[in-house]
């Protein structure tokens, strides 16, 4: 309780400082609103023309793909600059957040903080619109709904885990960009799209080394398909919280091997 | 109060290649280069001390200052704060440390400076009558109303040291870790933050722990040196020990009445430096003989017009040392 409420300062003071600069707060929040639109759009394009990808219809690739956003927009409103860990290697940034008596996790989490509006409000229209279309044609009822929202934030757990753990590889090796264009952005593209796309190899990595798979795919077997059972849930949010638990004590490891830089 | 043991830090980097294909075979190398920054490293600091830290660039001053303030975790060796492990234990450490690194603030660059004191309170639970006589306090000894409602990254580096101090201050910590605090100052502000660290010490029994490349600094502030240099202590004792350890000598410059009385060698222990007209400059050894003696060992000569006496210039001394 202690530090939600220190989490919750330290994001109000972060909001503040970003609203020094309001043409960049609110030009890159539009942007970011934008450029995932046309992301959607390139989807939609295919699924129109097509009808279905693999036997997936396009309510259903919405559904999965609305999931996925949603839950990496809450990972990144609330755990921004773990995303950017590197920044403050480099810098040796990470000095200030040592110094202080509040977890260093939580510290960075706070930094930079910033409401990720586009993103929300075009998941939450496209899940609607998804989740609508497929309550009318009986595929699914609203038993789906709360189900829905715990895999969304099982899935938030999952992509900060994921984000950590890679985040944490810097501490061995210092710069880690190139390893989040693998484990964060193209493990998350791929995602998005029905999993049943791709060449068997490939799935298996994407529900094993990189479980991405279990933020929205897997347990959408079960909630739009009827697959297997709503073990297929369960099991996304046990992945999600032992990958989380890794993440942790990898992180505390790493803390110590934090070089900082001279002064 | 503050205990280091036998404490190391090592860095690794890959170790650079010579011949063709440096770069490519330098990805593949798994050669290391090991950098000692700090090498064996033992002091125990009481409470109440004024330590001035000293040893010229890259000899290991802010890493050490860093593994005391628990951000970098020593290679071997242990710190013990309140007798507890600023690493292990780094979150109930720091909450009674003040640390300040005059190279780089830790306020909210782009919020007024009265917000980071706001933050800085409920990070360390602080309360808010607590708060505000705190603040009520510094903004007195450290004349921060000229700009509470400034963002930090408008301040002058006067101002700015200055409402780090603060915000190192602000928690009341009984120890502070201070590397550099006087850099690029001007000699008034300078002067503002010596005067008021020298109070903390005396008057709040503060223990402090400073760096600086400025010698005027160690020379009016701490009751305690210890040098370090390539990572390894040269020396832990009082600036006087210091002084003496070296044994630079004072230079006595005496002018004599008549020219004859310069016709004469310089009896020992003094030791000739320089003679000029009727001006005689003499070494003198404060170990050896004290200024009274020297000058009763010139006055046999003849009739002492003028007496001009310097003691060792401290920079020099500290030259010596390091």
């Amino acid at each position: 309780m202690k530090w939600i409420h220190m989490y919750a300062l330290l994001v109000r003071a972060s909001i503040r400082s970003r609203m020094q600069y309001k043409f960049n707060f609110w030009f890159s929040s539009i942007m970011a609103a934008i450029i995932n639109v046309v992301e959607f759009l390139m989807l939609a394009v295919i699924l129109l023309k097509f009808g279905h990808i693999k036997g997936w219809s396009l309510a259903e690739a919405g559904y999965l793909y609305a999931v996925l956003s949603l839950s990496k927009a809450l990972y990144r409103m609330f755990a921004s600059d773990v995303h950017h860990l590197e920044k403050y290697l480099v810098t040796g940034s990470l000095d200030s957040l040592l110094l202080r008596p509040v977890p260093v996790l939580l510290a960075l989490m706070s930094q930079n903080f910033s409401i990720k509006f586009g993103e929300l409000i075009q998941g939450i229209a496209i899940l609607a619109f998804s989740m609508g279309t497929m309550m009318q044609t009986g595929q699914i009822t609203w038993t789906a709904l709360p189900l829905t929202v715990i895999v969304i934030l099982s899935g938030s757990v999952l992509l900060f885990a994921i984000g950590l753990l890679t985040a944490t590889a810097g501490f061995w090796i210092t710069r880690i960009e190139e390893l989040q264009n693998i484990t964060e952005d193209a493990a998350r593209t791929a995602a998005q799209y029905p999993m049943s796309i791709y060449p068997k190899w490939l799935q298996g990595l994407l529900i094993s080394v990189i479980p991405v798979g279990f933020a929205n795919y897997m347990p959408s077997l079960y909630i739009l398909r009827h697959e297997a059972g709503i073990w297929l849930v369960g099991l996304s949010i046990l992945v999600a919280l032992a990958l989380f638990t890794i993440a942790l004590r990898a992180w505390k490891i790493g803390l110590a091997r934090y070089q900082s830089t001279g002064s | 109060m503050i205990t280091v043991t036998e404490l190391h830090k090592q860095f690794r980097r890959a170790a650079p290649k010579e011949g063709p294909f440096k770069g490519l075979r330098s990805l593949f190398s798994r050669d290391y280069q090991v950098k000692e920054a700090v090498c064996g490293i033992s002091f125990q600091i009481e409470p109440g001390e004024f330590v001035g830290y000293i040893g010229p660039n890259g000899a290991g001053k802010s890493t050490t200052i860093k593994m005391l303030s628990g951000i970098l975790h020593p290679t071997s060796g242990e710190v013990r704060i309140f007798d507890r492990s600023p690493h292990q234990e780094r979150r109930l450490v720091t909450k009674r440390l003040g640390v300040l690194f005059g190279q780089r603030t830790q306020l909210w660059w782009d919020l007024p400076t009265r917000d980071s004191y706001d933050i800085l309170a409920a990070m360390y639970g602080m309360d808010a009558a607590k708060k505000r006589t705190r603040l009520g306090q510094l903004r007195e000894l450290l004349a921060l109303d000229e700009f509470l409602d400034t963002p930090v990254r408008q301040l002058s580096l006067g101002q700015r040291m200055r409402a780090d101090i603060a915000a190192a201050l602000l928690h009341d910590p009984d120890i502070l870790f201070l590397d550099e605090p006087t850099i690029g100052l001007d000699v008034i502000a300078k002067r503002n933050i010596r005067q008021f660290l020298k109070d903390i010490n005396l008057n709040l029994g503060k223990t402090i722990m400073l760096t600086t490349h400025d010698m005027d600094d160690i020379e009016q502030l701490c009751s305690r040196v210890i040098v370090i240099n390539h990572g390894r202590l040269g020396f832990d004792g009082t600036i006087d020990d210091l002084r003496r350890r070296i044994g630079l000598p004072t230079i006595i410059r005496v002018t004599y009445n008549k020219a004859e009385s310069m016709e004469h060698e310089v009896p020992a222990p003094l030791r000739c430096h320089s003679r000029a007209g009727r001006t005689l400059t003499v070494e003198c050894n404060r170990e050896q003989l004290s200024a009274m003696e020297a000058l009763r060992l010139l006055e046999q000569f003849g009739e002492l017009e003028d007496v001009h006496m310097e003691e060792p210039n401290f920079e020099d001394i500290i030259h010596r040392v390091y």
